[in-house]
Parts: structure tokens; sequence; C-alpha cells
């Protein structure tokens, strides 16, 4: 079991506007989301003395924001990174924290998404080709973006499981259900039916828009402190249990064996050190760039056995209600996108009943699980209780 | 000087210290593969050393021209993500698994494939397309027998 468990928890969630056009700069958004949290901590800025950041060279830096904060910190990082690194970034804070650098770290993710830089759109073809291990093998075949390097995984994965396309579809369909029930996610008012989900075209498949992330301008933030500074704190604090990452394929190159996915590997670490099984998770926050990104991971994870994963999300398992309520803020198909932490501020507002008497609540929810994807080779997750 | 329409339009495989043997060997309508003499596994990519066990003894061997393969997975593009591909939408982009090295898989377009016709395990031929004076690219389509 992991020798940090319970001892560290976050206590603090926040979260700018979200739009397509923010008409303000990463720092404007950070700060907004940077303040919101720690407003929810009841802390001052200048109880913060790190701050962490990871971007896509698309953010303002963790300097910036502590200076407007009026915060003179100890340590600021910032990492290039995407999926996962809320998870490794907490992770960072907590070893940090426990090695007596610092005592309370505020991690956050700001960026024009829709109106600055658009990942789903992709990238320079000769940047990538130099940028990712053996690119020149793929950039020239017309193969840029994330939906087609995923997809390449899912088809296959699909072929030898059984998965279909309307198995994606429930899966979109669960969190726009979700985001139905919460005023902020950028598709509220906008409900999915599988009619209107199978009607429409794919961009690359096996995936249409429904299956993919929205891209929107928008900053998240979370604090990490001990469990002991939590105490001081106004809300109500959600322990780590347990924390696992890995940042590797088994393969040199991830398109050469695409059977296989970190996850696969962080999965079994995470359940160790949290000292849980997946039976024990009451709620989800599975990362979800993709719809089948969410299948592979159901399978990954454990919550599903390989083969099974379809007729389990069919059976509406991961709507509110269902065995494992997944995303229930929409998730990053339907609520917002800032590579994760959206959905881990979810997980942490799931925990501390902050829905308490209205339906989007999972009624008594104890431990919840959050998982980070920024490719099949790179994995976080992280396992909290209240 | 503005280009001519008919100039390649697409990303063109940069070649590398690592890579340009594989290059070259396509330049001539040839496949070659980057194997590890110390455990045998082959690179592909290759790369500066043996990505399975480390060792700097690599070498290159050479397939020729006559290479069959199945289709092992595949994603069907109806958006260009990149230059030169707007003229030729639907792009079907395709992993190969080759015949005579399974554990090998590489990257490349059908050409000549309706989408109605594709699947797994569907049997494809490496073909190459001359797409500037010098350079060839790797391609696949399906297999004639
Ligand atoms: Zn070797």
């Amino acid at each position: 079991m992991g020798t940090i468990k319970d001892r560290y928890a976050i206590v603090g969630v926040g979260e700018s506007e979200r739009s397509r056009k923010s008409g303000k700069t990463p720092l404007h958004l950070a700060l907004d989301a940077a303040n919101a949290a720690i407003k929810d901590a009841g802390l001052k800025a200048t109880d913060i003395d790190g701050f962490m950041n990871y971007n896509e060279g698309d953010s303002c830096t963790s300097h910036q924001l502590a200076t407007y904060l009026g915060v003179r910190p100890k340590y600021v990082k910032d990492i290039q990174g995407g999926g996962a690194s809320t998870e490794m970034l907490i992770a960072d804070a907590v070893a940090l924290i426990e090695a007596g650098q610092l005592n309370t770290v505020l991690i956050y993710r700001s960026m024009n998404g829709s109106s600055g830089t658009r990942v789903g759109r992709g990238y320079d073809p000769d940047m990538l080709q130099r940028a990712l291990t053996g690119g020149s093998f793929v950039i020239p075949y017309g193969s840029a973006s994330p939906s087609q390097w995923f997809g390449m995984y899912a088809t296959r994965h699909m072929h030898e499981t059984g998965i279909t396309k309307e198995h994606l579809g429930h899966v979109c369909l669960s969190f726009y259900e979700h985001a139905q029930r919460n005023p902020k996610a950028f598709l509220h008012g906008k409900p999915l039916t599988m009619e209107n989900y199978l009607a429409t075209p794919d961009i690359s498949s096996p995936f249409n828009i429904h299956d993919s992330c929205l891209e929107l301008d928008e900053g998240n933030a979370i604090i990490v402190t001990s469990a002991k500074k939590a105490k001081d704190c106004a809300s109500k604090p959600v322990y780590i249990m347990g924390m696992a990452a890995r940042q590797c394929h088994p393969h040199a190159h991830y398109w050469n064996d695409i059977d296989q996915v970190a996850s696969d590997y962080v999965a079994e670490e995470l359940y160790e050190n949290a000292g849980v099984t997946p039976d024990d998770i009451d709620v989800a926050s599975i990362y979800d760039c993709f719809s089948w990104v969410v299948m592979r991971q159901l399978e990954a994870y454990g919550f599903a056995k390989r083969g099974e994963v379809g007729d389990f999300v069919a059976e509406g398992n991961l709507k509110i209600g269902g065995k494992l309520p997944t995303n229930t803020a929409g998730g990053m198909l339907s609520e917002g996108y800032t590579h994760g932490m959206n959905n881990a501020i979810e997980i942490v507002r799931q925990l501390r009943h902050d829905y308490k008497g209205t339906d989007r609540q999972v009624e008594d929810c104890k431990i919840g699980i959050c998982t980070g994807w920024a490719g099949p080779d790179i994995a976080g997750a992280m396992i909290l209780r209240n | 000087m503005t280009q001519a329409k008919t100039a390649y339009q697409k990303p063109i495989p940069l070649k590398d210290i690592d890579n340009a043997p594989y290059w070259d060997a396509a330049d001539k309508h040839q496949l070659a593969l980057q194997k590890c003499d110390d455990c045998n596994a082959y690179s592909q990519p290759p790369g500066p050393t043996c990505a399975k066990c480390g060792s700097e003894n690599v070498s290159w061997e050479q397939f020729g021209d006559d290479i069959k393969a199945t289709v092992y997975s595949y994603v069907v593009s109806y958006r260009p993500f990149l230059p030169g591909f707007q003229d030729e939408l639907p792009t079907i982009i395709a992993l190969a698994q080759l015949d005579k090295v399974p554990e090998v898989k590489i990257m490349g377009n059908i050409l000549n494939c309706e989408e109605k016709d594709l699947e797994i395990g569907m049997p494809i031929q490496m073909t190459w397309v001359d797409i500037t004076e010098d350079r060839a690219l790797p391609q696949w389509i399906p297999a004639t027998n």
C-alpha cells in the first residue's frame, strides 16, 4: 500500500468561464480559476507556496500566475503535457510537500483551446515529423490528428472485442445526459439521441463530432495540501488514497503495437497503492478525449471484462444511477476540455457531496477514480475518497 | 515564386541519421528494415539503437519490392488534417502487418480501394508512388495475387 495513503488532500477546485472565444489571455483565465479554487478552499493566495501547470505552449507560466495573485512562491513548475498531467502533477505536489519543501500547491491548466491553439486541427507537418518518434512514418500519410492516431487503436480493438459504433454512442449519450443536468456544461441544452448520433457522419472513423472532445477556452485549478493542513480549510477535504502513472509504451513506437496501452499497466499499481478494487469505486472520471478511449480504459481499469465493455455501457452503467456513474458533469465530450482537469474537479465535487439534494449527486459516494490518458503511451490515475 | 499547382503538397518524409536507409530504399522502390544483430528484433521505425535491448549493433535487411501484407487496422479520414489531402478524401490510413515479419507494422494509405471493400485482414501489397523527382513514397494497394 502506498505510504502516502490518505495523508494528502485536494482542498480547493475552481474554474473560469468556458466559451468558444474568451476574449482574454490564458493568464486571465488562470487567475479566474485560481481565485475560485482559493476561495473554495477558504485560503489566502499567499498560503500557496507552489504553483504548477501543464501546457502545450498555449498557457501562461506558473510564475506569471503567482505574480499576479500577489504571491512570491518558493517553487514553480511548467511541464509540456496534456492528458494524465493533472494526476502526475498532483503526485509531484504530494512528493514536494512530503519532502518538506512546500506546504500547499496550486495546479492549473489554462488555455484558449478554441480561439487559440486547436489540438484537433492537427499540427505543423514538419514539426510533427521531427517531434514524434517515427513521425516521418506517419505524417506523410495524412495522420496528424489524435483522432486518427487513437482511431487506429480503436478500429482494431473494436474488431477484436465486438464493440460497435452504437456502443460508442452509449458513452456519448451517457455523458451528454449528465451535461443536461449541469448548467455550466458547454453542451447544456443540447441533448443527444442515438438516432442523431448514428446519423452524424464520421470525421475520422470510427469517430464523429460527438465522439470527440470539445475545444474550448477555459481555465481550471486544483489545490493540494497535507491532510493536516486540510483540516484548517473551509472545504471538505477529499483524500488521495493512491496514484500511479506510466509514461511509455511497451513498444518503441506506439503504432507498431496497438494492442497495449499504458493504462493497462497503471491500473494494477493504482489499486495496489490505494488498497481498493474496482468494486469499491462509487463514481468515476474517465479521460474522454474520444468515446472509445473511455471504453478502452473501462477494460484496463477492470470495470468490465474485455469483450463485455460494449454491453456494460449499453446497459446504462455510466449514467448516474448505473453501476459506475462516470463523467457526471458531462466530461470532455460535453462539459468542457482542459485535458482532464475538469474531470478531476468533478470527482472532487461528487465526493464532497456538493450536489446533495439534486439529481446530479451520486448518492452517498465515498470512493472515486480519476484517470488520465495522453495517448496509448501515457496514463496517470488516482483514487480519492471523502 | 509560387509553386506550380501540380507540385506535391503533402508532407514529404524527412530523412534523418536514423531513418535514411529506409527512405533511400523507398526511393528505389525497395523495402529495407533495421534489425538488431544481438536480439534479432526488427526496429520499425528505425532508431539509433535497438529499442528492445539497447544494442548499438543494428544493421539493415533488404526485402526487395514484392512486399505482401494484411490490414491490421485502419481509419478512414473524411477531413484533411494536413496539406495536400483535401483533394483525395476520404483518405484510408492503414496499418499493414507484413506477411514475412508479422511483428512489423507499417502505416500507409491504401490506394485504389473503395471504403466499402476495406476490412481488417484484407491482403494488400506495397507499391511506390513517385512524389518528386528523387523521392518515392511506399503505399499499399489491394493484393491482386
Ligand atoms: Zn536488440
